[in-house]
């Protein structure tokens, strides 16, 4: 199991990826918008999306856990 | 000849192949059973072919205050001392032998071996260069209170800094009396899985805290290249961490009364960029990778990456443009959007202040959305690391091109060399956004009471970011002629070549001090 984490602080922006998704390295799982700018968060690894924790428009602090994968 | 005169001969001989066998046979299997190579080999890939000089070869451990001396006595007293070519030009070498007591350091390697080199590198104004693989203080001839006689080393590192290049080759252990060593060079490649640097080995930090840790899991280039910033480039094996250092030292001057060696590179100096268009998007919000940018603008083959691995918001690293070094300083778009941090500012600012101190000129590729913000920050301490980067970029005199290729925004652009830092040329790019702040964020602070009072406080709000956006393209700037010109990102290799031309007499005069106060 791998926990992807937001790098900054920000808002969910959007989300691409939902439970299920089978996704490999470097996959856009969702989108933070902070200090004006699009930051994409990516899968560390391939594997199966367990879970997302957070919802669009939320605010994510600095290590907060996004995703879940299996 | 005479026997007598033979004799005398043939007992050189063999004093100097016992010493230049190492530990002996075993040892010297041990050590390429751990996937290093030995100490002459490493010399060998040093050094260009047959110009080492080596002073100190027939040192041996000498007794100290009664106690016993090794046997088979210590071959060059563990550490290989002397001076080579490196691309036809002269680097003094302190390389610690790990087959012969580990590489520890006894009197004779380092009061006297050492400290020669040291002191011959300073006085000839060349670069050092330590090949570490050391175990640390040999501490049988360094227990007791005569340890109050130690320490020089770190103590002439200081005086070298900012005089000579030194560079910290780790490929191999690296704890406690050595660690330092890495710690106040300019350059410190590191072998992954071999090498690793601490404060206090695994055997000390266990007696001293308990804790239970590997050398590797506490100091390997894993922990120091990625997470602390002390290492600067993970390199696979000895091969390829030597070539690092030759690669390194091709960008340096021998010392800093000297320019920078030029390289013919056979790329025209100021030939069109292409491809940028491809690279940069010209959606503010959309990132992309600055290291593509790079790798455009400068001669083919000749970006050198460093700290790849850490502080990954902020790029730096040497290039050549037009065969002249110079140092790269970039936000990196793709990596936490630009936004400066902690870690990045240190990371710029010791750059920084590499090439200002070796006269290499300085180009800043800007893309920077600011400095991030919030609470979290503040209890790093950002504003005393930010003031570092303004500190490195202010106190740097040495030719200084700024491109603002988009954004540009608040103290970000003070610190990657704005108007204000006295870059030598200062242009941007058509779709450059210069501001104190992004429209949205400038919107609600002054036009606050306005958005409330309105009926729709949506429309009002969208009407008066986009009043604000208009006057953030680069024309209004160049208007006033705060930057030189906007140009067309083709044009940015040319604009730098002729930037640092125009800058290379440079001259600059300051009040007397002893020395600024740079916030550490």
């Amino acid at each position: 199991m791998t926990e992807v984490k937001a790098e900054l602080v920000g808002n969910v922006w959007k989300i691409t990826a939902k439970p299920g998704d089978d996704v490999v390295e470097d996959d856009v799982l969702l989108i933070l918008e902070s200090m004006k700018m699009e930051i994409s968060v990516t899968a560390p690894r391939a594997g199966k999306v367990k879970e997302i924790r957070v919802k669009e428009t939320d605010v994510v602090k600095e290590g907060q856990v996004l995703v879940v994968l299996e | 000849m005479s026997d007598d005169y033979s004799a005398k001969l043939a007992d050189l001989k063999t004093r100097r192949q016992k010493n230049l066998a190492m530990g002996g046979k075993e040892k010297v299997a041990r050590q390429h059973e751990r996937g290093k190579l030995t100490v002459r080999e490493r010399l060998d890939l040093l050094f260009d072919k047959d110009t080492f000089v080596e002073l100190g070869l027939l040192a041996q451990q000498q007794a100290v205050r009664g106690g016993e001396v090794d046997s088979d006595g210590t071959p060059a007293d563990g550490v290989v001392t002397g001076h080579g070519m490196v691309d036809g030009r002269q680097v003094w070498v302190i390389a610690y032998d790990f087959t012969v007591m580990a590489g520890s350091m006894g009197a004779v390697g380092e009061q006297f071996k050492a400290a020669r080199v040291r002191e011959l590198a300073l006085r000839y104004r060349k670069p050092i260069v330590w090949l570490l693989d050391s175990a640390g203080a040999r501490i049988q001839e360094a227990s007791g209170s005569t340890f109050a006689g130690t320490g020089f080393l770190f103590y002439d590192q200081v005086v070298m800094s900012g005089v000579i290049p030194q560079v910290a080759a780790m490929l191999g252990p690296c704890a406690a009396g050595t660690a330092y060593i890495p710690g106040l060079a300019d350059f410190v490649p590191m072998v992954k899985e071999t090498s690793s640097m601490s404060l206090g080995g695994a055997r000390l930090v266990k007696a001293a805290t308990g804790e239970d840790v590997t050398d590797h899991d506490m100091g390997g280039s894993q922990v120091h290249c990625y997470e602390s910033g002390v290492g600067d480039n993970e390199v696979a094996d000895d091969a390829e961490c030597i070539a690092a250092v030759r690669r390194f030292l091709s960008y340096l001057p021998s010392s800093n009364t000297e320019a920078p060696p030029f390289r013919d590179t056979g790329d025209q100096a100021d030939r069109a960029v292409e491809g940028l268009e491809k690279i940069v998007p010209t959606n503010p919000r959309a990132a992309y990778d600055v290291k593509r940018v790079i790798k455009a603008v400068f001669d083919r083959d000749s970006w050198f990456e460093i700290k790849a691995g850490w502080a990954k918001n902020i790029v730096v690293g040497f290039a050549r443009v037009g065969g002249h070094s110079v140092g790269v300083v970039a936000n990196q778009p793709q990596q936490k959007g630009g936004t400066l941090d902690s870690d990045s500012a240190d990371k710029a600012a010791r750059f920084i202040r590499m090439c200002d101190a070796f006269n290499i000129p300085l180009v800043y590729l800007m893309d920077v959305p600011g400095f991030i913000v919030g609470s979290q920050v503040e209890k790093e301490g950002i504003i005393r690391h930010g003031a570092k980067m303004l500190y490195a970029t202010s106190e740097a005199t040495v030719p200084k091109v700024t491109v603002i290729m988009r954004k540009a925004y608040g103290a970000g652009y003070y610190v990657m060399c704005g108007k204000g830092y006295a870059p030598d040329l200062i242009v941007a790019w058509p779709f450059a956004e210069i501001s104190v702040m992004g429209p949205e964020g400038a919107v609600n602070i002054i036009f606050n009471k306005q958005i409330e009072a309105s009926d729709n406080p949506d429309a009002t709000r969208g009407q008066l970011i986009d009043a604000i956006r208009a006057q953030i393209n680069p024309y209004l700037a160049a208007g006033w002629a705060m930057i030189d010109d906007v140009i067309d990102p083709a044009e940015t290799r040319r604009v730098i070549v002729r930037g640092i031309e125009q800058a290379r007499n440079k001259k600059i005069d300051r009040p007397w001090r002893k020395h600024g106060n740079i916030p550490v």
